[in-house]
């Protein structure tokens, strides 16, 4: 089955169109893992770059996460018993005094595209939230969101209280939002910053392939 | 020339005595870090709604005055008195928008009280009310035509997210588009009435404040730009110019690809003009100079917080020999003094535009 007739409403936005062709190629035989990896997933990956280069905007990008998170819905069943493992979890939320949530979700649902389970703490998260969220859910990446430049020392200070909670060598931060930079990741001892929403999912999906080493360029 | 004559002057591009010098948007952290220069007496930084009646008045007496000692030539006002209490941590505004507080900045909205067509039929906007405009007439009083008196206003993008949420914003552009027009409508109804109410208060210029800009791109796409917003903000400055005002467009971000849709507007001016988004002024100045005045660019996110007086003054040399020449711009940060600026730096900042800002008379 030529699976490009799911990718189309992905990139279409159009969450009944992929999630009546998502349930047609599952009838036609086949396995909702290759659905997953061979169509939404290079789907969003897609949208990544069309939002990159200027064709797509938010709205495209939050349409086009919908109608993926829809049909994953519709899959997830057969994923679990057929046990397919997502790339791994991501526990993110915006930093402590920090209540901007918009682009964080947009990281969320971009990072759910690719594959990864998030956990989504919300905003205005303390360092002890994320701690005790990535023990909870073993997570492989922690991601830090922050929009006000008065908000960055509370990013600064959440990294250090994650290092000093030692959850592990594999478990990697990282960092993004209107005030940072590639440069603060860096200065505060960040593993990873993305300047944006599909950056932050290509950022993971690196970080998990090469086994968490560091990415601040 | 006044502080009012000067940027008058710069936003009907011609070249006035010296670079004016503009605040658009100032915190209680700044005004008590400057103001203590100034005046004794302030207390501790803290939020408004936390001081007692006293240290509002001084907090408020310390704006008009750093206006006043810093040769600062625009006062920005904007609406009191519209927002109620909910509990300590919120606030709710006249259109029933839920407020949480910060410390980091202006409150965020959280609550909408409109999601859909539905919700819009049963919804009564408010009606502007003259008392609202109090800081406007403080600021009158006070300047008494020395200074330019500008008004942020909310423009249609950022008044009907807030009032639908913003994501219910997004997927309704294509979702539901007669919904975000009927929205647009409503608000751009209630901002032409409290236009009339601004121009009989005496202000000089009004401030269509819509952020639409990220870093890189704008939020939403140009064609819905071009049909969901701009043609609502178009009114107020065709309005505005009839009432005598000039107008000034307020977008943080890369606004590269809404220019020609902004510049057919007829706005008088452009704030803030972000380094950090491609909107330098050498690139601004050439590109779209003769055709706008510019306000701002002097770095708010790294330069203010973290950089020396030393590199203050510099930066404000390097921007009144990018974009002055001819007239045409008006000194500002790139968003706001906000909390986490450090006041020195902003009084570099005005003392830079003092030393560099003069024209030669030839």
């Amino acid at each position: 089955m030529d699976l490009s007739s799911i990718k189309q409403p992905v990139l279409d936005g159009d969450a009944q169109a992929t999630v009546a062709a998502a349930t047609e190629a599952v009838a036609a035989g086949v396995s909702p893992s290759a659905i997953l990896t061979e169509a939404l997933i290079p789907a969003m990956e897609e949208v990544g770059n069309l939002f990159a280069c200027g064709e797509y905007f938010v709205p495209e990008l939050l349409m086009a996460a919908r109608a993926m998170s829809a049909a994953v819905e519709v899959l997830r069943p057969s994923l679990v018993t057929s046990g397919y493992e997502a790339a791994g979890t991501v526990v993110i939320g915006t930093v402590q005094g920090d209540l901007h949530d918009i682009g964080k979700r947009l990281v969320a649902m971009m990072l759910e595209g690719s594959g990864f389970d998030v956990v989504d703490l919300g905003t205005d998260v303390a360092p002890e939230q994320f701690i005790a969220a990535a023990r909870d859910s073993g997570a492989a990446i922690i991601a830090l969101s922050a929009l006000l430049s008065t908000t960055l020392p509370a990013m600064q200070s959440t990294v250090e209280a994650l290092r000093a909670a030692a959850l592990g060598d594999t478990v990697r931060v990282i960092v993004g939002g209107a005030p940072v930079t590639d440069e603060f990741a860096r200065r505060i001892g960040a593993d990873g910053y993305a300047p944006d929403a599909p950056g932050a999912a290509a950022l993971a999906r690196r970080l998990v392939r090469v086994g968490g080493e560091a990415a601040v360029n | 020339m006044t502080g009012k004559e000067r940027i008058l002057t710069a936003l009907a591009l011609r070249q006035p005595d010296r670079v004016p010098l503009y605040i658009h948007g100032i915190n209680e952290a700044p005004i008590i870090g400057i103001g203590r220069h100034l005046t004794d007496g302030l207390p501790e930084p803290k939020l408004f709604h936390e001081m007692d009646p006293a240290e509002k008045m001084k907090l408020l007496d310390t704006l008009f005055l750093l206006h006043e000692e810093f040769g600062v030539d625009g006062f920005t006002s904007f609406e009191i008195g519209h927002e109620v209490e909910v509990d300590a941590e919120h606030v709710k505004d006249d259109w029933g928008i839920l407020y949480t507080r910060s410390h980091h900045g202006l409150p965020v909205a959280k609550g909408h009280p409109v999601t859909n067509a539905a919700d819009l039929e049963a919804y009564r906007p408010p009606e502007p009310s003259r008392s609202h405009l109090l800081l406007l007439d403080m600021g009158r009083e006070r300047f008494a035509g020395a200074k330019a008196l500008f008004w942020l206003m909310r423009g249609t993008f950022v008044r009907s997210w807030r009032l639908i949420g913003m994501e219910n914003y997004m997927i309704n552009l294509r979702a539901d588009p007669v919904f975000l027009h009927r929205v647009a409508q409503m608000v751009e109804n209630y901002n032409l009435q409290q236009l009339e109410l601004l121009a009989e208060a005496g202000l000089d210029v009004l401030v269509v404040e819509d952020d639409i800009a990220g870093t890189d791109h704008p939020l939403i796409a140009p064609r819905h730009f071009a049909e969901f917003v701009e043609p609502y903000n178009r009114s107020l400055v065709e309005r505005a110019h009839a009432l005598g005002l000039k107008v000034v467009r307020h977008s943080d971000g890369n606004l590269w690809s809404l220019m020609d849709t902004l510049l057919a507007s007829g706005y008088d001016g452009l704030n803030p003009l972000e380094p950090q988004a491609d909107m330098g002024l050498e690139k601004v100045k050439d590109s779209v100079g003769d055709k706008i005045c510019l306000l701002g660019n002097i770095d708010c996110r790294d330069l203010l917080p973290d950089g020396t007086p030393e590199q203050v003054d510099e930066a404000v040399r390097q921007a009144i020999g990018d974009a002055a020449g001819g007239g045409g711009y008006i000194l500002c940060d790139s968003n706001s003094l906000h909390p986490g600026v450090n006041p020195e730096n902003c009084i570099a900042m005005f003392e830079a535009t003092r030393k560099y800002g003069v024209y030669d008379a030839a």
